[in-house]
């Protein structure tokens, strides 16, 4: 860090008179608040492209959870978009069905889309699968997050195609991509470590990109707080049962002490995808023999999941 | 100094002047786990504070 102080007490930004809002680790800089903001449109435009994740006539189904991370993404994607004449979004909320705290984030969902002015829809597990979370949760609680993930994806999935999605985007962050990667590797899934899921299969999965990937995630936090936009919302109530808690903090700590760790895991997997790309260890797609749904194996994961639910 | 830290606790210490980093680290809390303000603006956390100064330490990490 170091950097002249400003007479405010913060060190004055790289690139001009007024005081820093931030210090960025990964390029050695302190940032005021319009030079920051710049910075990560920028940084997030540039990965749009040097990625080629948006095409021209796309529509973009934007999964909107209400959170930071999502909200951010519609707002960067909006502005971007202003580009992009032919190329159109809209927000998918998905009401899981959590007591005490999706209600929340679907009202600040709800602000975020009609303030950018996008189509926003809102699919629960309760018109999909019949039930709630909660409900198919009793007794179960420590597998919140495994039956979530997979309803939730589907449930997203289904959205987007209803309403004519050729992208899903999703607001993981640099921190979320890199406690994926540990936490596949702690699973030892390294099919899942290195699957693409940008990848073009739009005969089966809708290609999904992830705009927000290479920023981190406080990153993130800053600039909704500087937008003005930075929520307060609760915790959902599962997430003391998840181990991407766990990693999360012992990640965030490794990096703290050790700046850079999230990228170079986020290179491992590059690396690591580079030697398995064309080998055997990639699984073919199948189509379930339940729903016909794609899926790796014989049956897919949402088939399986309501066996084990007893439904 | 008041210190309102991520759970809405306050705590008030009577250093000053402080780095918010310093004060971070006092209290055991992770800066890549939050973001601060000082006086309603964001800082960064080597950042210099005052005796009057308000500071409020924002966790940014949530499930879902």
């Amino acid at each position: 860090m170091g950097g002249k102080k400003h007479p405010s007490g913060s060190p004055s930004c790289c690139c001009c008179p007024e005081p820093s809002v931030i210090y960025q680790q990964h390029s050695h800089r302190h940032l005021c608040s319009t030079h920051f903001i710049h910075d990560v449109e920028e940084r997030v435009v540039q990965g749009i492209e040097n990625n080629a994740m948006i095409r021209p006539k796309d529509r973009i189904a934007v999964a909107l959870s209400g959170g930071k991370d999502s909200t951010a993404l519609l707002l960067l994607l909006a502005r971007h978009l202003q580009r992009w004449q032919d190329v159109s979004l809209f927000a998918v909320t998905i009401d899981e069905g959590i007591s005490g705290y999706r209600d929340k984030t679907i009202k600040a969902a709800g602000q975020v889309a009609e303030k950018v002015g996008v189509e926003h829809y809102i699919i629960s597990f309760q018109d999909l699968f019949g039930d709630s979370l909660d409900t198919f949760l009793k007794g179960r609680e420590e597998q919140a997050c495994t039956v979530c993930g997979i309803l939730r994806k589907k449930a997203l999935s289904e959205a987007a195609k209803e309403n004519g999605a050729t992208r899903i985007a999703t607001g993981h962050n640099l921190d979320d991509e890199a406690q994926s990667v540990l936490m596949n590797v702690l699973r030892g899934d390294l099919m899942r470590l290195v699957r693409d899921s940008a990848a073009d299969t739009s005969d089966c999965f809708l290609p999904r990109i992830k705009p927000l990937a290479e920023i981190p995630e406080k990153e993130i936090a800053s600039y909704l707080f500087i937008k003005g936009m930075f929520l307060l919302l609760p915790e959902c109530p599962y997430t003391r049962f998840a181990l991407r808690g766990d990693v999360r903090s012992m990640l965030s700590g490794l990096e703290h002490r050790n700046p850079g760790t999230m990228l170079r895991l986020m290179e491992s997997k590059k690396t690591i995808g580079k030697y398995l790309a064309g080998s055997s260890g990639s699984d073919p797609l199948h189509r379930c023999r339940q729903c016909g749904d794609p899926c790796s194996g014989d049956t897919c994961q949402v088939c399986r999941l309501h066996q084990s639910l007893g439904r | 100094m008041k210190i309102i830290l991520p759970d809405q606790g306050i705590v008030v210490i009577d250093q000053s002047p402080a780095s918010v980093e310093q004060i971070l680290s006092d209290l055991g809390i992770n800066p890549l786990e939050v973001i601060i303000s000082r006086n309603g603006t964001l800082v960064p956390e080597d950042t210099i504070v005052e005796a009057d100064d308000e500071i409020r330490i924002i966790r940014i990490s949530h499930g879902g």
